[in-house]
């Protein structure tokens, strides 16, 4: 082995063998005891902070705390103790506490003990080694496989604590500064590593924040520098005892393998999230040769730290999708156990089926050359990028701009549904007052951008939204929040342009504009709804015949169809009075028998719901047999009685 | 086209991997197990292969179970990233 000595000289070049040469141009005299003790009493809140938040339990209890340096303590302060070879250590060893953080090194020699307090004295300044992170060496236990070669693999044996004895050999373990966090001695090291210095403070990183560096750094975010203020309030969240338990799911010693899709400790998942991951747990997949290498409490220790990162004060920001997620998986079965029968099927996504139509030889051969061009092939399948035509830039760049419009809306109403939500009922009036405006300022905005989009097109109001699928759904979530009179201007566009609509549906995205529009007819008057029914059927170049025809070729259009008819049942037989317009019953019982004769001899499509009075209301109408064809061809449709025997 | 239970990952090298999702990390990197190649079998030295790790960044495309997603949902969730960034 290397004496003592000369590792030490190994490890500290450029010591200058004259003490007083010392000197890093902020002068040596700027060290003076005053700070020397502000850091030892530091080093005591670093150190007892480290206990309380990570509660390591090694175990060891700290020696008992050092004097402090007597203040009156004159130099020599730094320069002697850093000169190694010098034979007078004592002196000048007297005055100095020890510095170390007791749980490691709770015998460390007292050459060390100098040294470190000299190496203290030079903080924030990174000079004394090649590495600016490294600020401390110390000496731990060699391991076996340093000592004996022979030795191959240490088996299962558990390491001991490395930092126990008198240490000889030649085994140097780094020693972070402690106010990096002393968790990075275990986790990997991204470089660049920052070093830290105490006399610089540092702010507590907010959760945005933090989110965003440990990308690249792995700070736990909310170690605090001892000399930036924390908030009692953090503290308590989220450290020591108060640190968030593992959830009784996580049994590491249970088994030795790890099935990798238990959540770890310290996860707060929602109890359904829990009750899917237990479903989905598989059996464990057989011996793991490291299961043993840490003991359960340092993995759960481990786990914990990266669980803290994952804490944050404002879940629902951050975490919009999951919260959101499973408060609506929350909601439905609550739903669901009263009894209360939800009538539409869960949102399904349905990608249509695009068929390939490009292909490309991947060889492809030209006439009369003497080899093959260079293109992709099995072993190197790039695609070549097929251009885009430039005679269709207009439309293009038309549909980008309304595609565009339509987020910028939907920021927008993100922002209405977020305002919506924190409508409670706890609220003050004037605080409810406030909100509401808000939204309506806000829902006013979308409807009139909805409404102009481009002066000089003769497309008419909304229709240029209402023909893109992102547009329909804007306008689906936006109706609720509309007044009557914007709603049913909505509505009667949609049905004055039913047949554009029909037909440029591509995705199928129509049937979400259903239930808001149900709901807007609901609220109808007689004459207004006369009016609606008159759009439909009285289009540009068809008869009411052909109106009525597509209507009913299209789930939407039937759909729409049979809610008119139905709200208008209900008027009839409300017996509230109706106030119609002239001719408005004509109107109406035109349309009923126009719609009798369509439904009765094509074949109808499926409708997205049945009313259950429209049988009532062509039984008022028509004779029994008709009604009863009527009957038999609508039900065969949908499988269910039209009207509740 | 794919009969894996779980997700489909698209590569830039337009080696499509079906999958069952094993674990992520921040750099969307993905590990998956089980994994078979889909579409034709144009690429047989994948045949053996049962697990794998994909490196982030190649991927193209991670195609999600249907009914696993709430597309709206996540269609706000993203949206609602968005302005946070820009804030």
């Amino acid at each position: 082995f290397n004496t003592k000595e000369d590792v030490v000289q190994v490890c500290e070049p450029q010591w200058p063998e004259n003490g007083e040469d010392w000197s890093d141009g902020e002068g040596g005299t700027d060290m003076d005891s005053g700070l020397l003790q502000a850091m030892a009493e530091e080093d005591e809140e670093i150190n007892v902070h480290n206990e309380e938040t990570f509660g390591m339990g090694f175990g060891e209890s700290p020696p008992p705390p050092p004097p402090p340096p007597p203040p009156a303590t004159p130099p020599p302060p730094q320069p002697k103790p850093r000169s190694p070879r010098r034979a007078p250590w004592s002196p000048h060893r007297a005055p100095s506490p020890p510095r170390q953080k007791p749980q490691y090194f709770p015998r460390a020699s007292s050459r060390q003990r100098g040294r470190s307090r000299g190496q203290r004295a030079a903080l924030g300044r990174g000079q004394m080694f090649e590495d600016p992170a490294v600020m401390r060496i110390i000496e731990g236990r060699p391991s076996l496989k340093s000592l004996d070669s022979a030795i191959v693999d240490c088996g299962t044996t558990m390491y001991q604590r490395p930092f126990e004895d008198d240490v000889t050999g030649s085994l140097y373990i780094v020693d972070f500064f402690p106010f990096l966090s002393s968790t990075f001695f275990f986790m990997q090291v991204y470089p660049p590593i920052v070093p830290r210095s105490p006399l610089f403070p540092r702010q507590p990183l907010t959760p945005r924040q933090h989110y965003n560096q440990t990308r690249a750094f792995m700070f736990p975010p909310t170690h605090p520098c001892p000399s930036t203020p924390q908030t009692p309030k953090m503290m308590q969240l989220r450290f020591g005892a108060n640190s968030p338990r593992p959830s009784p799911f996580y049994s590491p010693s249970s088994n030795p393998v790890q099935p990798f899709r238990y959540p770890g400790p310290a996860t707060q998942l929602h109890p359904q999230h829990k009750r899917l991951l237990s479903q989905k747990q598989r059996k464990p997949e057989g011996w793991d040769p490291y299961c043993n290498l840490m003991t359960a409490k340092e993995k759960e220790w481990i786990t914990r730290l990266q669980m803290i990162q994952l804490q944050s004060e404002n879940p629902y920001l951050e975490d919009y999708y999951y919260q959101e997620y499973y408060r609506r998986i929350e909601s439905k079965m609550a739903e669901e156990e009263l009894g209360i029968r939800s009538k539409r099927e869960p949102p399904k996504l349905t990608t249509p089926y695009v068929k390939k139509t490009d292909s490309y030889t991947p060889v492809v051969h030209i006439e009369g050359s003497l080899g093959q061009v260079a293109v992709s092939t099995c072993y190197s399948p790039r695609r070549a990028i097929s251009a885009v035509h430039a005679d269709q830039k207009d439309t293009r760049l038309q549909r980008l701009d309304i595609l565009n419009k339509i987020e910028k809306l939907f920021m927008v109403l993100l922002e209405v549904e977020e305002t919506e939500r924190m409508k409670t009922p706890l609220l003050s009036e004037a605080e409810d007052r406030r909100l509401v405006e808000k939204i309506q300022r806000k829902v006013e905005h979308i409807y009139s951008q909805l409404q102009h989009h481009n002066p000089l097109e003769s497309e008419g109001d909304f229709l240029p939204f209402l023909l893109v699928s992102k547009g329909k759904k804007l306008v689906a979530r936006l109706l609720p929040f509309l007044k009557n009179d914007s709603a049913l201007k909505i509505l009667r566009v949609v049905t004055t342009n039913l047949p554009t609509l029909m037909s440029r549906d591509a995705d199928e995205t129509l049937p979400v504009l259903y239930p808001p529009l149900r709901n807007v007819i609901g609220g109808l008057a007689f004459s207004q709804l006369i009016g609606v029914l008159k759009d439909l059927t009285s289009l540009e170049s068809l008869t009411t015949y052909e109106c009525l025809e597509l209507a009913c070729q299209n789930k939407f259009g039937l759909s729409l169809l049979y809610a008119l008819l139905s709200q208008g049942e209900k008027l009839l037989s409300s017996g509230v009075p109706l106030e119609p317009s002239i001719g408005d019953f004509e109107t109406w019982t035109d349309i009923i028998f126009q719609v009798a004769g369509q439904l009765s001899q094509c074949s109808l499509v499926e409708p997205l719901l049945l009313p259950s009075n429209l049988l009532t209301l062509f039984c008022r109408y028509l004779d029994k047999r008709t009604v009863h064809q009527l009957k038999s061809n609508m039900e065969s449709v949908t499988g269910c009685l039209a009207l509740p025997s | 086209m794919c009969f894996c239970s779980d997700v489909v990952v698209e590569l830039k090298n337009d080696l499509s991997i079906c999958g069952t999702l094993h674990s992520v990390d921040q750099y969307l990197n993905i590990k998956l197990t089980d994994i078979s190649v889909t579409d034709p079998e144009k690429y047989p030295h994948m045949l053996s292969v049962k697990n794998c790790f994909i490196r982030g960044s190649v991927v193209r495309y991670v195609q999600l179970p249907a009914d696993e997603v709430d597309t709206q949902l996540l269609q706000d969730a993203a949206r609602k990233e968005a302005m946070q960034q820009k804030q």
